[in-house]
């Protein structure tokens, strides 16, 4: 089993460093890049919206990311200690509207259910744990 | 990110570059919201060069969209790659936009 642990604050300048890690880890374990550009996006969401709408006051606060990757599946944790929010149970996007009529928001976690194999909402000593697995096929 | 536009005929071509997040979205935002304002009624943006675009990207997308379609205009995509492709297939988004293979065929 091979893992990786990502801590980063919450700043939305930290994308970077998010992304330079899964470009990384794409040629330390070699998994395709396609797959990486994925899962950046499904952190990308999940992360924004802890950064924009997680916090009460303005400290800085940690939000740990965990790889681990066994050959077949990638699991990503993140760990933060923002207020609680499961997304699994957010509403779904209509994605059927007019252009006139489509509401410019909620697709973040929509990516997220569509991007990855499983999702497991936790919350311990006032903390999200969030777990995700996706399928290298 | 990075932003290169020319003009073809009536056409607005906007070459994007690199990646489109929530760190550098805003920027899009405001070019592209300049370019409408400043008259252009026919735009295409050009995806060749882009590897990543998250929600941030998309919104300003269909921000730009709207705007066109309301004072008749035309808002064209092309030369999407595979994994962007699949984002706007997820989004819903490939009902929504005119999307072409090169920038002739959205450029005409």
């Amino acid at each position: 089993m091979k893992e990786k642990t990502l801590t980063i604050v919450n700043q939305i300048e930290q994308l970077e460093e998010m992304a330079k890690t899964l470009e990384a880890l794409s040629d330390e374990w070699n998994i395709p890049m396609d797959i990486m550009l994925s899962l950046n996006l499904v952190l990308e969401e999940l992360v924004t919206n802890i950064i924009f709408y997680g916090y009460k006051d303005k400290d800085e606060h940690k939000i740990i990311i965990r790889f681990s990757f066994d050959d077949k599946i990638i699991q990503i944790q993140i760990e933060d200690d923002a207020i609680e929010f499961n997304p699994l149970l957010a509403s779904e996007p209509d994605i059927d509207e007019s252009i006139e009529n489509r509401k410019i928001g909620g697709l973040g976690i929509h990516f997220v259910r569509k991007l990855t194999n499983s999702i497991a909402y936790e919350r311990t000593n006032n903390k999200n744990i969030l777990t995700l697995t996706k399928n290298i096929a | 990110m990075e932003l290169k536009e020319f003009k073809k005929g009536n056409f607005l071509v906007i070459n994007l570059i690199g990646r489109v997040d929530t760190s550098n979205y805003t920027e899009l935002e405001k070019k592209i919201i300049e370019f409408i304002d400043g008259g252009e009624k026919e735009i295409v943006v050009n995806f060749s060069d882009l590897v990543y675009m998250s929600s941030s990207g998309l919104r300003v997308l269909l921000m730009a969209l709207k705007k066109i379609t309301a004072i008749g205009g035309k808002f064209h995509l092309c030369s999407l790659k595979e994994n962007i492709m699949e984002i706007f297939e997820i989004a819903g988004f490939t009902s929504i936009f005119s999307i072409f293979n090169t920038i002739d065929e959205a450029a005409k």
